[in-house]
């Protein structure tokens, strides 16, 4: 079938020119083979004396031209110009039809059908077009023809070869045209293909570099990372998480979370905090665990899908970071924070005794000068010890660790409290503190009363800080419901409209010179602030310059669920 | 007779300070310096009427002695036991067991002012 194929088939350039020359060779080959056949059977029939040579002669002359002629044309086709053997062949066939019957026959009889083969063949084997031209060369044979024998020409009969001739070119044109298209259309698909298969290879190849990239970022970074499933299956981990826990990836890998929190090196109180994490699937952003004498801290975000605009959880990764050396720094800066705290305060308290003692002449009497300096250091040292407090404070709250600590309390004993400690102080600068507390606010409430009352005292000294004459007031009241608030009011500086934003930071007083004037390092109001903050409460202020303060702070309120409890203090 | 005062404090000076006030007020004095001297002056001699307790003592904790001792020892039922400390939390937590916390600084006057109305009238 390939070498029939091979020998129908020139190959050329032009796609219609290959499709015309191998329909030539189909019809010169099968033009060639029948004639061949006729010449076989008639030579035949003469060798066999079946037939006499004057008889069939002139068949088998015709056959075997037919049969040169078809070799030729089929050369001519195969090594030369397709048009030039299909002109030859077509002109040689209408010819040979010419002569094929008697001259009546061809003219206007029988035969007279035969030039319709030409001129069809025509349309597809040379241009469209040429059909006509090919009914032109019959019309003219068949008048010669008729001339030729005394006879009128077939009118009709050429008007229909013009009609086969235009129906033809039809046919043939609009063949061409949608092979035309079919052919565009084709070339545009092989576009569109080259076209999408340069961009999947590329994407592919970007992909291939982006994780790439990324499984280096993930093997190069120095925190330990494991992705898990929905189902907690470690489907990811990277080489530092090896590292950090000591262990082989492949005990971290395609294992469930469980596997690792049964591990004996984690401590039991990690184990539990591992559990709560997996059971409750509520995870803080980030929390502790001790395993072996590391600690680590773990940090755990849900991974979701939306690119089907659907927020599917797909699982969870969690960074591990060693936390050692930074929970040992913690520990120490939180000893050294006690240790500090009770090392300058005994210390101070002795001087504070001491001096107390001057004046309470308890060593026999003191003049008044002698009695005022030992005020003075009882002054100074009480202000050192309220700005230790302040700084310990203050670091404590930097580092998370002051804690609100909620147990009942009645708030009439922060308005007791607050005389016991600040009378002196307000009656020393010649100023008046007064009290009030509202009668819808509950006799007990829950809340941290040391904290309150620091507070209190912070707000209280400020105000009396800024006050030359007249009155600190302090309010506690029922603003609204679940809300109870202190108010502390004075009738001093006041605060300039600019600087108000700025005063529950840490280290300022408005003006900033005014730290000296004042004393103070300013740590008090940015206490308040983040005491307040952290019983989720709200602090506010109201000022005019030369007119007086008012600090708000309104709290939840809680109430014990027993009102009463017998507390004894001092 | 004067009623006798315990001083529990490891600083000298504090304990210094401490015994002037409730000297001044009358009392009878005497200092130990840690927890153990503490505990061993507790099982034996006379009974005070008054114990000023640091909680940060050495040996034996303050909080120790409060709960293990004092508060376990029958001849002590009636003394009244005055804690002292820094930590204001701590304080609160033994606000139960102790008849007073004062929280550190403490003053001089205050001490003698609050021991002076504890001590019976004669």
């Amino acid at each position: 079938m390939s070498i029939l194929s091979r020998f129908l088939t020139v190959s050329t350039i032009d796609p219609d020119d290959t499709r015309r020359r191998r329909i030539l060779n189909i019809l010169v080959a099968s033009v060639g083979i029948l004639s061949f056949i006729a010449l076989t059977i008639f030579l035949g029939s003469v060798i066999f004396k079946v037939e006499s040579w004057a008889n069939v002669s002139l068949v088998i002359i015709g056959s075997a031209v037919t049969v040169v002629g078809s070799v030729i044309i089929y050369l001519i086709n195969y090594f030369w110009s397709g048009r030039i053997a299909a002109t030859i062949f077509l002109v040689f066939l209408t010819f040979v039809f010419a002569f094929s019957d008697t001259p009546t026959q061809v003219a206007s009889g029988r035969s007279l059908f035969a030039f319709a083969i030409p001129i069809i063949m025509a349309s597809i084997l040379l241009v469209p077009w040429s059909s006509f031209v090919f009914s032109s060369l019959s019309g003219i044979i068949i008048s010669i023809i008729a001339a030729s024998v005394d006879r009128v020409p077939n009118v009709p009969a050429i008007i229909g070869f013009f009609v086969i001739a235009l129906v033809s070119w039809l046919s043939a044109r609009s063949l061409e045209q949608a092979l035309n298209e079919l052919r565009i259309i084709n070339m545009n698909l092989d576009h569109v293909v080259v076209e999408r298969t340069q961009a999947l290879t590329e994407s592919l190849e970007r992909e291939r570099i982006e994780a790439g990239r990324n499984q280096a970022i993930l093997n190069s970074i120095a925190d330990g990372v494991v992705v898990f499933d929905t189902k907690w299956n470690a489907i990811l981990a990277n080489p530092a998480l090896k590292s950090m826990l000591d262990l082989p990836l492949e005990l971290i890998v395609n294992k469930n979370f469980r596997d690792l929190i049964e591990h004996p090196r984690l401590s039991p109180k990690s184990r539990g905090l591992l559990y709560a994490m997996l059971e409750h699937d509520t995870q803080p952003p980030s929390f502790r665990v001790e395993w072996g004498k590391k600690t680590l801290s773990i940090s755990a975000a849900q991974v979701y899908d939306n690119s089907k605009d659907k927020n599917t959880n797909i699982g969870t990764v969690t960074v591990f970071r060693d936390f050692t050396r930074e929970a040992e720094v913690e520990k120490l800066k939180s000893t050294f924070v006690a240790i500090v705290s009770h090392e300058l305060r005994t210390p101070l308290n002795a001087v504070l005794g001491y001096a107390e003692m001057f004046k309470e002449a308890v060593y026999g009497p003191m003049n008044e000068k002698q009695v005022n300096m030992a005020d003075r250091i009882m002054k100074n040292t009480q202000r050192l010890l309220g700005l230790i407090n302040d700084l310990l404070d203050q670091a404590q709250m930097e580092a998370g660790k002051l804690t609100i600590q909620m147990s009942p309390f009645r708030p009439a004993e922060l308005l007791e409290n607050i005389h016991g400690v600040m009378d002196q102080i307000v009656h020393g600068k010649g100023l008046k503190l007064t009290s009030e507390i509202d009668d819808n606010l509950p006799e007990a409430l829950n809340g941290d009363v040391a904290r309150l009352q620091q507070i209190l005292v912070n707000l209280v000294n400020n105000s009396v800080k800024f006050t030359d004459h007249g009155t600190v007031h302090v309010r506690l009241f029922c603003p609204f419901v679940n809300k109870w608030g202190m108010e502390v009011s004075d009738t001093g500086h006041g605060i300039p409209e600019p600087e108000i934003p700025y005063i529950f930071d840490t280290f300022r007083q408005v003006d900033g010179v005014a730290t000296r004037v004042h004393g103070g390092f300013g740590l008090g109001l940015s206490i308040v602030k983040q005491l307040v903050n952290l019983m989720n409460g709200d602090i506010k202020v109201k000022s005019k310059v030369d007119r007086g303060s008012i600090f708000t702070v309104i709290l939840p309120m809680v109430v014990p669920e027993e009102n009463t409890e017998k507390r004894k203090n001092l | 007779m004067s009623e006798l005062a315990l001083i529990i404090e490891d600083d000298e000076d504090l304990a210094n300070i401490f015994a002037e006030a409730l000297r001044g007020v009358g009392f009878e004095v005497e200092h130990v310096a840690d927890g153990q001297a503490g505990q061993d002056r507790l099982k034996q001699g006379s009974v005070p009427f008054l114990i000023l307790l640091d909680m940060h003592i050495p040996h034996i904790s303050g909080a120790d002695l409060l709960t293990n001792i004092i508060r376990k020892d029958e001849r002590l039922a009636k003394t009244i036991v005055i804690i002292t400390t820094a930590d204001a939390r701590m304080g609160e937590a033994y606000t139960e067991q102790a008849d007073f916390v004062m929280i550190k600084p403490i003053s001089f006057v205050q001490l003698r002012d609050l021991t002076g109305r504890l001590r019976p009238k004669e």
